[in-house]
């Protein structure tokens, strides 16, 4: 039996996290220019503080799950206000260095706080998989397909065919065009950065049910994002989508598979991202799926 | 007194201190001139380190001679990634860099067969100067200062030189410094090529004064310190790097005389130069990088 198919399926899997994840990074990198280079970090804290209420403390799934969303917002929250807002405004270098600082200070404290150790947000019996035909799945993997294609759907419905979203998309063309509408900046910037930090904690969750957690898997998931992101062009959803599933493709098939007797070991899984990111620079640094030039700002 | 000051503790730090200064030297001529933001600086650290304590472990060469194929090796990986990256905007050029020092991290773990993986490099000898070899840390302190000082003044006659000049306008308004006949795509060739080159001394420097390196060398949190190191110091400065290293290096040994179990002191040091790196940006964010100077 061939292992393709099951390499496929994973690759959704995969996919469908990268998706989550990434879309916040595509839609506040669009909307102020600044990359948050700690948004990987955003991501595993969300889920740490899910660890804390689901795991450590034993609260339902429910209340587990309020709990996560509402330090997603504060997450959100100090992300622009503090790191982001006070430095976008004077140079894109300077928002690069204070989210690399943001960076540092929730991976340390996460550290601190939980032990570097791998966590898992798995207690108790592991959720029922089906087989159909040679292929197995978890009841838990069709949920995060399932997850990753509503959210991604609506969320894609709001950035491009709701009023909201056509602010996003002027500010992301023009930001002083939009401020001099009326439209204010700081709410539409609030509600993305929230929007983003909840995707991300989600993302960051399922990573934890799926597999495991750890504070130093931020910086993994950021580049990611970033190779992403350059697959499927700055703040175009779809774009987003079709480089998060080509990344989970990628990786799975690559490293799984094995070209006449040669193979790429497990251990370059991650590296993936990397060389994409260093081959699509190289010869079309404009992205993969862009049609036109940087608007101007 | 004059026993506190010559004692291990304290030459072991002046060491660290010699050894840092040269890392960030090197970036802030990258990062405070010239105005690249160049986050796999680290990258050609971890290159040089590594080449120089394999050729002295495996190949048996004399430390001096694998320093230099290490800084050598350094130009060479700036090359590929300055061709690849130095055209790119600040952010594309942020995120290339960082994928180019994920990657050799990546490298250092998994290709076993050369780099040993995790388990790193062990017995790394010290250099032998005059057929003495340096094996105390008195003899070592002074090695890494006359290396310091040589650097400090090479990097006194570029800052201070034209090609100084140049990098400097390249930086501040790039439009202008090419229509007064700047080539500023060379200028920003060259300094990244210097800088990783240093960089990969300093690399190679670390490796035979611990004598063990594992892939950490190349961690992000070792940018991170080494940007911290920059920011403290003041980018673009002269002598404030040797104020900074000084200053980073040293803050942390506070976290010595506190008694606590250890396994809180790494991610307690990393929250340290994540709080200050934060601070520092945000108290001169007006005035760090300055806005284009409008006409």
């Amino acid at each position: 039996m061939s292992i393709l198919p099951q390499l496929l399926l994973n690759a959704l899997i995969t996919g469908g996290i990268y998706a989550l994840v990434t879309s916040g990074l595509s839609l506040t990198f669009a909307l102020t220019r600044v990359l948050n280079l700690a948004h990987g970090h955003l991501m595993m804290a969300g889920a740490y503080s899910f660890y804390y209420a689901y795991v450590q403390r034993g609260w339902g799934l429910f209340p587990a799950t309020l709990f996560c969303m509402g330090s997603s917002v504060v997450l959100g929250l100090v992300t622009l206000k503090t790191f982001v807002a006070p430095f976008a405004r004077y140079s894109v270098v300077l928002a690069l260095v204070s989210t690399l600082a943001f960076a540092t200070i929730i991976e340390s404290t996460v550290s601190l706080i939980f032990d570097v150790n791998v966590k898992s947000l798995m207690v108790g019996a592991y959720p029922e998989s089906f087989e159909w035909c040679g292929v197995f799945i978890t009841s838990l993997q069709l949920l995060i397909i399932g997850l990753a294609i509503v959210i991604l759907g609506i969320l894609a419905f709001i950035v491009h065919g709701t009023g909201f979203g056509r602010f996003i998309r002027a500010f992301s063309e023009s930001s002083v065009t939009t401020e001099s509408l009326g439209i204010s900046k700081s709410k539409v910037m609030g509600i993305v950065f929230i929007v983003s930090a909840m995707l991300s904690s989600l993302a960051g969750v399922l990573v934890g049910f799926e597999t495991s957690l750890q504070p130093t898997m931020g910086n993994a998931y950021t580049l990611k994002c970033c190779a992403i992101i350059i697959l499927g062009g700055l703040g175009n959803l779809w774009g987003t989508l079709v480089g998060a599933f080509l990344l989970g493709l990628m990786e799975n098939l690559l490293v799984g598979l094995e070209f006449g007797s040669f193979s790429i070991p497990t251990g370059y899984k991650d590296a993936v991202a990397f060389v994409l990111i260093l081959f699509v620079l190289l010869v079309r640094p404009e992205g993969l799926f862009r049609k036109r030039g940087r608007a101007a700002c | 007194m004059l026993a506190f000051f010559t004692s291990d503790y304290v030459i072991h730090l002046l060491i660290l201190i010699g050894i840092y200064f040269i890392v960030a030297q090197s970036f802030n001529l990258s990062f405070g001139f010239a105005r690249i933001f160049n986050l796999s600086h680290i990258a050609s650290y971890a290159v040089g380190a590594y080449t120089t304590s394999l050729l002295a472990t495996e190949l048996n060469f004399g430390i001096l001679p694998a320093l230099g194929i290490g800084v050598l090796l350094s130009a060479l990986f700036s090359l590929i990634v300055g061709g690849i990256a130095v055209r790119l905007e600040a952010e594309y050029f942020a995120m290339g860099t960082i994928a180019f020092s994920a990657m050799v991290t990546a490298l250092l773990i998994n290709w076993k067969s050369i780099t040993r993986g995790v388990l790193g490099v062990p017995g790394i000898p010290r250099p032998v100067i005059f057929e003495t070899a340096l094996e105390s840390n008195t003899q070592f302190l002074i090695f890494v200062g006359v290396v310091a000082a040589l650097v400090q003044l090479i990097f006194g006659v570029l800052y201070y030189g034209s090609f100084g000049r140049s990098l400097r306008a390249q930086g501040e308004y790039e439009n202008g410094a090419k229509s007064l006949g700047h080539d500023t795509g060379a200028a920003r060739m060259v300094s990244f090529i210097l800088a990783s080159m240093v960089g990969g001394l300093g690399g190679g420097l670390y490796a035979t004064y611990v004598s063990y390196i594992d892939p950490s060398v190349s961690s992000f949190a070792e940018m991170v310190f080494v940007l911290t190191i920059v920011i403290v110091g003041r980018p673009g400065s002269y002598w404030g790097i040797l104020v900074g290293s000084a200053a980073m290096i040293l803050l942390p040994e506070i976290f010595r005389f506190v008694t606590m179990p250890s396994e809180y002191l790494g991610p307690l040091r990393q929250l340290l130069y994540g709080i200050v790196l934060f601070l520092l940006v945000y108290v001169r964010r007006a005035n760090l990088f300055p806005v284009e100077r409008k006409l």
